[in-house]
């Protein structure tokens, strides 16, 4: 039988017909379909855990338990996920093992472009790389038979393109693998000294291993053209891209990007004149290479940065001297009005940043939709990093700004899956050393779900949606810190919650306010639209800069000055307009 | 039946379950298929674009340049900004519903009219209020499925196949409405 699904889904579908058993994953564009495909299979246990991290170590659980197991992650993820992991792969593998992460070039929905080919050798494991759904869920499944049979971690490294991409893909039955269970071994299993020693060589044989069986493996594809002079070596959507061309030229396709087998190499470099690698970002395959003293080009010709589509291959092999004549030398793309992304109608975000950015305030921000507040329509908050990082960033500036005499108030906003995710060790370290002269308020955007992902559950959303199952009370989490001033506020009340924010920032030391509202995507508000009455609207446009998508300036018939206007069909009634209004122009349709 | 189809339109406007819908019905029809589209940051109100390659062998999902056979534009200036991946002469579906990006919204810059109106000039464009199209046909969410239906009326796949897949995709309380959608769009060409 086959099926249309993406790569995400393959993958997700490659887990389960080799007889996976634990996944856990942290919501993050690209991947979280893979989560929410492998939560519809009742064979698997999965979850969304509360960071990258813990759903590492639950699946190094699974697999030292003798589960087939998988965590799944966007790339930056893994950066939380690292010390387990890093500890971890230094054991041999009892039930398959594979962490799976999204690498993101072009950054379409990430703060990074960080190659994680490069993590995946750093922490010794072997790395798959495809590049179609089909691969998606082959190279999962032999990722897990090798994994047990090298007992080496595997990674597989998918791009975000082939995350999203659909292709129709073979399907197969489920094999179940029954958990071989757990045999204690501290030399395998406890990290001490001299238990690492051991570990360190066994890490370097077994990837030695790998290595010499990548010579001849059925993924590692190699394509000869007779009479070609030029070998390209690629892996991934770059080979689908680049077929696109029709050359005559060999390739060999790598399925596996690390290790590559040397002897394989030595072979090939001897038959060929000219060896090009065509990869994204990193000069990874380039650079092992080159280590194995393989004369080859690269990124000479091919950007280090963004995705490299067909045109780019392109232009590069052109450069190369490969390709004579270009097919696509003369693309203009049209030059016209960006659409940055927009806070949603309804989004409860939009009335925090409204008052934030009247209240001239430096805000530092966070992960979330809410870190749409730096985008050039509202300029509302001025740090954004990664997961969870406002919370102590804000601590360290506002101590430098006591230091040096600045009085300013310092505004750190955060999510409450953020807040989950990684700031509450910012939070249990804010009352350390604090002092008199602090002043910084802390904003928890709790809107009950993870909502830039899709709308996963996290660890309070229980609180709001009884399908849920984790229900921690922030504000008495707080208060459990020795957080003392928290308090919860409707931002829909407009003018109360700007009174409590301006307070907050006027008064010293450390406030937090939690606003109530949940998200407007998951939870939909669904009252009567409004509408400007052209008549008492004097044209001032402050509701136009909340900058909601219903809301613009129209010419009335009949009024010669520009009025705003709202489109009946986006408004969903939250009413924050109308609250802004200093004229009462904005009125409710019933 | 070789077919390069580009969608274009706006965060939350239903472009990922087009692009699945377009995909399954070619798939159902004995072609290879390969899709793209790109989600995350951008589906909030932001510009989001989906591709659709049908064919007997289809490499990669990403349509070269120049390259393009159809254009599915949900939004006016969508489509624009994606006119240079279209071949000259390839058709254009255009839904006429403005949705103003917010540099326009901010009155910083200019909706592209008179630039989208020369979309003629170089393309076979046809144009619809989807959305009052799919108002008609019972409820405005099925806007798509009305530029779905003028697609069907390009492409070489059996009606049934268009209906099945759309039956298997949307909500079940909203299949008539969508079917009705649907063939109000394909009457249309």
């Amino acid at each position: 039988m086959k099926a249309v699904l993406t790569g995400n889904q393959a993958i997700a579908r490659g887990f389960y017909e080799a007889g996976g058993l634990i996944a856990a994953s942290y919501p993050g564009s690209p991947t979280v379909e893979i989560m929410e495909t492998l939560k519809e299979y009742d064979e698997i246990y999965a979850e969304f855990a509360t960071n990258e991290k813990v759903a590492l170590e639950v699946a190094i659980g699974g697999s030292l338990y003798g589960a087939r197991s998988m965590a799944s992650m966007k790339h930056v993820g893994v950066n939380i996920a690292m010390d387990p992991l890093m500890s971890f792969t230094q054991s041999p593998i009892n039930g398959g093992f594979v962490l799976v992460t999204g690498d993101d070039p072009g950054m379409a929905s990430s703060q990074n472009e960080q190659d994680n080919r490069i993590i995946g050798k750093f922490a010794n494991m072997g790395i798959f790389y495809p590049g179609t759904s089909q691969e998606a869920k082959d190279f999962m499944k032999t990722a897990l038979e090798l994994s047990e049979k090298f007992k080496t971690p595997m990674m597989v490294d998918i791009t975000s393109r082939v995350c999203h991409s659909r292709g129709i893909v073979e399907l197969g039955d489920r094999e179940e693998v029954k958990p071989k269970g757990f045999t204690r071994d501290q030399e395998k299993y406890t990290m001490l000294p001299p238990h690492n020693f051991k570990a360190q060589h066994f890490m370097k044989e077994r990837i030695k291993d790998l290595e010499e069986y990548a010579y001849d493996a059925s993924f590692n594809i190699l394509e000869e053209v007779e009479g070609s002079d030029t070998l390209i070596v690629t892996s991934g959507l770059m080979y689908y891209n680049l077929k696109e061309l029709n050359l005559s030229v060999s390739i060999y396709k790598l399925g596996m990007v690390y290790p590559i087998s040397i002897r394989r190499m030595r072979e090939l470099s001897h038959k060929y004149k000219n060896i090009i690698v065509i990869e994204e970002m990193m000069p990874f395959i380039e650079n092992e290479l080159k280590l194995m003293g393989i004369d080859c080009k690269g990124k000479e010709y091919f950007s280090f940065t963004g995705e490299l589509f067909t045109e780019d291959i392109e232009e590069g092999l052109h450069r190369a001297g490969i390709v004579k004549d270009r097919k696509y030398a003369d693309i203009k793309p049209v030059n016209t009005v960006n659409r940055p992304p927009m806070f949603c109608a309804g989004c409860p975000h939009r009335p925090v940043f409204d008052i934030l950015k009247k209240l001239n305030v430096t805000v530092i921000g966070d992960i979330g939709c809410y870190s749409m507040a730096v985008l050039p329509q509202w300029k509302a908050s001025h740090v954004m990093y990664s997961m969870g990082a406002t919370v102590g960033i804000t601590k360290g500036m506002n101590k430098a700004m006591r230091k040096n005499g600045d009085k300013k108030p310092l505004v750190s906003v955060i999510g409450d899956g953020t807040f989950f995710h990684s700031g509450l060790p910012g939070f249990v370290d804010l009352i350390h050393q604090a002092d008199e002269e602090d002043n910084m308020t802390f904003i928890i955007l709790d809107n009950r779900t993870t909502a830039m992902t899709g709308g996963q559950h996290n660890a309070s959303s229980g609180r709001y949606n009884q399908a849920d199952d984790m229900h921690v009370d922030i504000k008495a989490l707080l208060k459990s810190m020795g957080i003392e001033n928290v308090q919860e506020v409707d931002q829909f009340q407009y003018k109360k919650a700007r009174d409590i924010i301006r307070q907050a920032t006027k008064e010293k030391g450390i406030s937090v306010i939690i606003t109530t509202r949940p998200c407007a995507l998951k939870y939909k508000i669904k009252e009567p639209h409004f509408y400007v009455d052209p008549e008492v609207c004097i044209g001032c446009r402050t509701c136009v800069k909340v900058n909601c998508p219903p809301i613009k300036m129209k010419k009335y018939e009949g009024i010669d000055e520009l009025k705003s206007s709202i489109d009946p069909d986006a408004c969903v009634g939250c009413s924050v307009c109308s609250q802004v209004c200093p004229v009462g122009a904005i009125k409710r349709s019933q | 039946m070789n077919k390069n189809i580009m969608l274009a339109g706006v965060g939350g406007q239903g472009l990922v379950l087009a692009t699945k819908i377009i995909s399954e019905a070619a798939f159902r029809a004995g072609y290879d298929v390969k899709t793209n589209d790109v989600i995350g940051l951008s589906q909030r109100g932001g510009r989001v674009w989906g591709s659709v390659r049908i064919g007997e062998k289809v490499y990669s999902p990403n349509i070269p340049p120049k390259e393009g056979d159809i254009l599915i534009g949900l939004e006016p200036l969508e489509a624009y900004r994606w006119s240079h991946i279209m071949r000259d002469g390839g058709h254009i579906i255009l839904n006429t519903r403005q949705v103003y990006p917010s540099p326009v919204l901010l009155e910083e810059q200019e909706y592209p009219t008179d630039e989208i109106e020369a979309l003629k000039d170089r393309y076979n464009i046809v144009k619809m209020d989807a959305i009052e199209e799919a108002r008609l046909a019972g409820n405005i969410k099925a806007a798509n499925t009305v530029l779905i239906g003028m697609l069907a009326k390009l492409l070489d796949i059996p009606l049934d196949i268009w209906e099945e897949t759309i039956r298997e995709n949307v909500p079940s309380k909203a299949v008539d409405v969508n079917i009705e959608a649907f063939y109000r769009g394909y009457n249309y060409i």
